[in-house]
């Protein structure tokens, strides 16, 4: 293998790596925590708030992700100072705010396909709003959510790329820097072009991250279905 | 102005100083080049993925040997890693290869091939989904498998995939936005080069979600729409 490879390969997996692990783990709880609270909330009968839910929803399904990073990134700052966040923040808290649509949906449906006798049962025996669904509801719907919370993480994971497009230090960023510093003259780098052969690593990089949970996904589906 | 004392400004100020008629005023003609570009770019991608999944959709539902095991190995690359990972190789890779190639050329290319993967599993879903006896009656009044393809399958199939190849479709208008990395000028690269010289950062990004949501809610409501009037006459 060429002397160039060792310390490429190195710096995208314990600079890159990490940025992108961080950013899609932390998107993922917060994208469940937040759809499983909307998508249960909408359930309830109560026009205004799911009017809001439902543009909450529509809104962040319907930009395109990178708009959502770029309001992150750009917009909260400019509205206040204290708004102001890292790359990797920003693009957390925009795949959070796209995550945590597409669970609402989800959880809605998955909600109310439990059958109101499983309701009623739980009156009966003297839950309230919150311990029927908690302890009931919830814990019914989320096997059903299963499936669709594995394609979220597989989806997050890739889309934690956008990061890149803002300077957040993620793999793809890492790939980045790597090439450009190969392309450079000694001592820093080695005046040759790798990007195809950079890049395409990263590829496979994430395919070995992704294809393991695609099946997942596609096994958990036949499974619960 | 605060922006000339240095400090920033606060949210009152903010919105004294936001203009988003004067922002589109100014620069509206730039801003519709980059929306047709945009649409430019989409309605190439959206007709590359529909050919694209018709053609290797049926390879697949056909298990037509060879091209069927490449689409699937094409399928999986293109759904298990990032698009723009996939527009970084098109864009700085290749012309390692010596394949140089323009931003629009990469632009709908891109975009193409990932919507083509997607949607070759819409139809393959769709093609599997026409009864079989279908096929078989189409055979039994002397068609042969073309014909039968094209006048069973392929229209009946096709109906069947419509939603989700439009969902596809949608995705694929929203993914042009990704060049702005390749700096392609379409809505996206448009609306931030300007905020970056007039600082109308918020005015650019609301022209941007006005946009974008309208496009993406319009074809989603011709989702529903079609779906209603084009549905099968056995599935109403």
């Amino acid at each position: 293998m060429p002397d160039w490879v060792e310390p490429v390969a190195r710096y995208i997996l314990t600079e890159g790596l990490p940025g992108t692990l961080r950013v899609s783990s932390i998107a993922v709880v917060g994208s469940a925590l937040i759809g499983v609270l909307f998508g249960t909330l909408m359930t309830i009968k109560f026009l205004p708030l799911q009017m809001l839910i439902r543009l909450y929803i529509e809104v962040f399904r319907g930009l395109p992700i990178l708009v959502t990073v770029f309001i992150a990134f750009f917009g909260l700052p400019s509205i206040s100072p204290r708004l102001e966040f890292d790359p990797l923040t920003a693009a957390t808290i925009a795949l959070v705010l796209w995550g945590s649509a597409q669970v609402a949906e989800a959880t809605r449906g998955a909600v109310q396909s439990i059958p109101r006798e499983q309701h009623e049962a739980a009156s009966a025996l003297g839950f309230g709003w919150a311990g029927r669904h908690g302890f009931v509801i919830l814990p019914q719907a989320l096997r059903r959510l299963l499936p669709p919370f594995v394609s979220l993480l597989v989806n997050i994971i890739q889309n934690s790329t956008l990061a890149q497009v803002i300077g957040g230090l993620d793999i793809l960023e890492a790939g980045e820097r790597q090439s450009e510093r190969l392309t450079s003259f000694p001592p820093a780098g080695i005046g040759e072009i790798h990007a195809f052969e950079i890049f395409g690593g990263v590829m496979v990089l994430f395919f070995l991250i992704s294809f393991p949970l695609t099946r997942l996904a596609a096994r958990l589906e036949k499974r619960l279905a | 102005m605060a922006a000339e004392s240095g400090h920033f400004p606060d949210l009152p100020m903010l919105l004294a100083t936001y203009d988003l008629s004067a922002f589109v005023s100014e620069n509206w003609e730039e801003l519709l080049d980059g929306l047709l570009n945009t649409l430019k770019v989409s309605g190439f991608a959206v007709a590359g993925a529909f050919v694209i999944g018709a053609v290797l959709g049926a390879a697949r539902a056909h298990r037509i040997p060879v091209v069927s095991q490449l689409t699937a190995v094409y399928v999986e690359v293109i759904r298990n890693t990032p698009i723009l990972v996939q527009i970084f190789m098109i864009f700085y890779a290749l012309p390692q290869l010596g394949i140089l190639l323009n931003q629009f050329t990469v632009a709908w290319l891109s975009v193409m091939i990932w919507g083509g993967a997607f949607n070759s599993e819409n139809f393959r879903a769709g093609f599997e989904a026409v009864p079989h006896r279908y096929r078989e009656a189409g055979y039994a009044l002397g068609f042969g498998p073309r014909s039968t393809f094209l006048n069973v399958t392929l229209p009946i199939g096709g109906r069947i995939a419509l939603p989700s190849s439009i969902n596809t479709y949608i995705s694929v208008v929203k993914n042009t936005s990704l060049m702005f990395v390749i700096g392609y000028a379409e809505l996206t690269t448009t609306a931030l080069n300007i905020s970056a010289l007039t600082l109308e950062t918020l005015e650019a990004l609301t022209v941007l979600g006005v946009v974008y949501l309208a496009l993406v809610w319009t074809l989603s409501a011709s989702i529903r729409l079609l779906e209603s009037r084009l549905a099968l006459p056995e599935a109403r």
